[in-house]
């Protein structure tokens, strides 16, 4: 692939929600591009459209209207399948409330992108365990989710959008459920994985967090203003 | 995902609520449960009725008023009765080749009185060679002899349990019983042998005649030789009995056909029950399909996640169907653990039989009741939109 070919980029995308007789402009024609390696924070007041974007942006939601492209390749024409696939393969999903499964342990947590790429249980212990380790949980592999304090959780997270190693890291108000100190941490975390070359995009209202990150994009009303 | 993976996931799901789990199976195991009991009911009841067959022993041929097979009218067979003495006579002298003993028969039944006591019991009327035909045993006493069939005499052999209603553990031989208002001396005892037997007074046909003022016979019971091919004698009987009756008056009848259309109805009966049992198993199909669509519901936030991490719509509904399946199974193993029981406890007052095929037959049903009723929920849960799944809160 060619290094011009940015992994994800977003062409002049909107997406209208209508409610009853009023239409919801949560994007109003918003362009973006994520390269390798890039560390992007997008900032913007509550309601402006960054989880909307962040939804599209990882697959999960296609646009009203616009193009998005995942390596070069239109992805409109996707089936819910391929989606899914691409989303196993390409993407890893930070959210602000974690989403760890109910009473399971860390490690099968952290093994459920793998379970969904068809890895054997062998190299799914192996690659899941390295990345507790790298989060920092290495001594918490076999706790129930809800044993793990809000940071241990986010940590949990992280590990898990890393295990399928995905071309885009997306993380939604990671530390948005965690006290300042704890949200600090997890931020050095951001820094660290993208160091050893992650590429990933932060969504965040709070900009002191945002001032981390190598780019920022701000959105409003739906617009890239920034 | 794997199926082992998927397999994992959905029993770790029913393992983690385990009451609902339970409550979910009882529909399943209370269908299972009813409808292999019924049929374990119908088979006892099957192989109850071929035993008291075998009993009478193999090679018998009945001739019977009337035109046989199903939908006839059993009061033609009555009004219309032409059966009588001469065609025992021509039996006797066009088709003996294969035979080995004959007995006309009159069947009745009367309120058997002795003294203060009484019983109902069934009164057949025999030639002096009924015993050999029909494998009765003697315990005390005799069987009727040939000269008191002719002369129509006013004796009776009676019934382990005829004897034990009216004269208890006393000797009934040499006593008399009255049977619509005619005395009867009671010449000798069966052997206890079952239901049929036991409560049955046998008197001389011609006797019977007389004292129940029929005019015809019942019918005609032949015992074959040994080995005598059945289907060639049963059509020497039918071309002697021809002589004089038409086709439509008579039928002559192998006791396996006699059997035959016995099992047949019991077995038509066995199924209808055992289908009417099945309804409540749909019933139990429909609470498996009401709890997964509130699962469902309440796991939106982990069907989003999952959908989020990768899983496709055909693994989420593998999973949440194979949840379904997992339920009406356990429950349809239960229901069957427990049809064992009962049948075991059973045993002691009714004959019950569990067949193979109806364990099957329940294993079946059961997982087809978890696909037919898992399938609506799982394709709901494939069906739900990721973000709206995450947004849920
Ligand atoms: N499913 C939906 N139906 C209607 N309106 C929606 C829906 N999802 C989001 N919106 C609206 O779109 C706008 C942007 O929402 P969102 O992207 O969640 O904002 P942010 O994440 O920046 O707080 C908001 O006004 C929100 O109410
Ligand atoms: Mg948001």
């Amino acid at each position: 692939m060619s290094k011009d070919i940015p992994i994800l980029a977003v062409k002049d995308v909107k997406k209208h929600y209508v409610v009853g007789s009023e239409t919801i402009k949560a994007l109003n024609g918003v362009n973006l591009e994520i390269k390798r390696g890039d560390f992007t924070a997008i900032i913007g007041k509550s309601g402006s459209g960054k989880s909307t974007l962040m939804h599209i942006i990882g697959l999960l939601d296609t646009p009203t209207k616009g193009q998005v492209l995942l390596k070069g390749k239109d992805i409109s024409k996707y089936t819910e399948t391929e989606l899914a696939l691409a989303r196993n393969k390409e993407i890893g999903f930070v959210f602000q409330s974690f989403n760890l499964l109910q009473r399971t342990s860390t490690l099968d947590n952290v093994e459920l992108p793998l379970k969904y790429a068809k890895v054997k249980k062998k190299d799914r212990i192996k690659t899941a365990t390295e990345m507790l380790q790298l989060v920092g949980l290495g001594d918490r592999l076999h706790n129930k989710s809800n044993e793990l304090s809000g940071g241990q959780k986010q940590r949990v997270a992280i590990a898990r959008a890393l295990v399928n190693d995905p071309s885009i890291i997306l993380a939604d108000e990671p530390t948005g459920n965690l006290d300042t100190k704890t949200g600090d941490e997890i931020i050095k975390l951001f820094k660290k994985l993208n160091k050893m070359g992650k590429t990933i995009v932060i969504v965040t209202h709070d900009e002191d967090l945002a001032k981390i990150a190598k780019k920022r994009i701000t959105i409003s009303d739906g617009l890239v203003v920034k | 995902m794997n199926f082992i993976d998927t397999f994992r996931t959905s029993s770790t799901a029913i393992s983690a609520n385990k009451v609902r789990a339970a409550l979910t199976m009882l529909g399943v195991i209370i269908g299972v449960f009813a409808v292999v009991m019924m049929v374990a009911l119908g088979q006892g009841a099957q192989n109850f009725i071929t035993d008291q067959f075998e009993q009478l022993g193999s090679n018998l041929i009945f001739v019977s008023p009337g035109k046989s097979g199903v939908g006839r009218d059993p009061a033609e067979a009555l009004t219309r009765n032409k059966l009588d003495d001469k065609h025992v006579d021509l039996i006797k002298t066009h088709a003996n080749e294969n035979i080995s003993a004959l007995s006309a028969w009159v069947s009745t039944g009367s309120t058997v009185v002795h003294k203060n006591k009484s019983y109902f019991a069934s009164v057949s009327g025999l030639d002096y060679n009924g015993n050999e035909v029909m494998n009765y045993e003697i315990d005390k006493g005799r069987f009727l002899i040939r000269s008191e069939v002719k002369s129509k005499a006013k004796v009776a052999v009676i019934g382990k349990l005829v004897s034990e209603e009216l004269f208890g553990q006393s000797s009934p031989i040499g006593e008399s019983i009255k049977m619509d208002n005619n005395s009867y001396k009671v010449i000798g005892t069966f052997k206890e042998k079952g239901q049929n037997y036991d409560n049955g007074v046998i008197i001389p046909y011609t006797s019977a005649k007389s004292t129940f003022s029929i005019k015809n016979l019942s019918g005609i019971v032949i015992k074959l030789k040994e080995g005598a091919p059945v289907e060639v004698s049963m059509n020497q009987i039918k071309r002697a009995v021809s002589r004089d009756l038409n086709k439509d008056d008579f039928s002559v009848l192998s006791q396996q056909d006699i059997l035959g259309s016995i099992q047949e109805i019991l077995g038509m009966l066995t199924l209808a029950i055992g289908g009417i049992a099945g309804i409540s198993l749909l019933v139990g199909g429909i609470g498996i399909m009401n709890i997964m669509l509130v699962s469902v519901t309440e796991r939106t936030r982990e069907i989003g996640l999952r959908k989020a991490v990768g899983a496709t719509p055909f693994n989420i509904a593998s999973q949440f169907l194979i949840e379904s399946v997992l339920i009406s199974f356990g429950g349809g193993s239960i229901g069957i653990i427990l049809a064992f029981i009962a049948n075991f406890a059973a045993q002691s007052f009714i004959r019950t039989e569990i067949p193979i095929w109806a364990i099957a037959l329940a294993f079946g049903f059961s997982v087809g009741v978890g696909i037919l009723f898992g399938t609506y929920p799982a394709i709901k849960a494939a069906k739900k939109d990721p973000i709206e799944a995450l947004r849920y809160e």
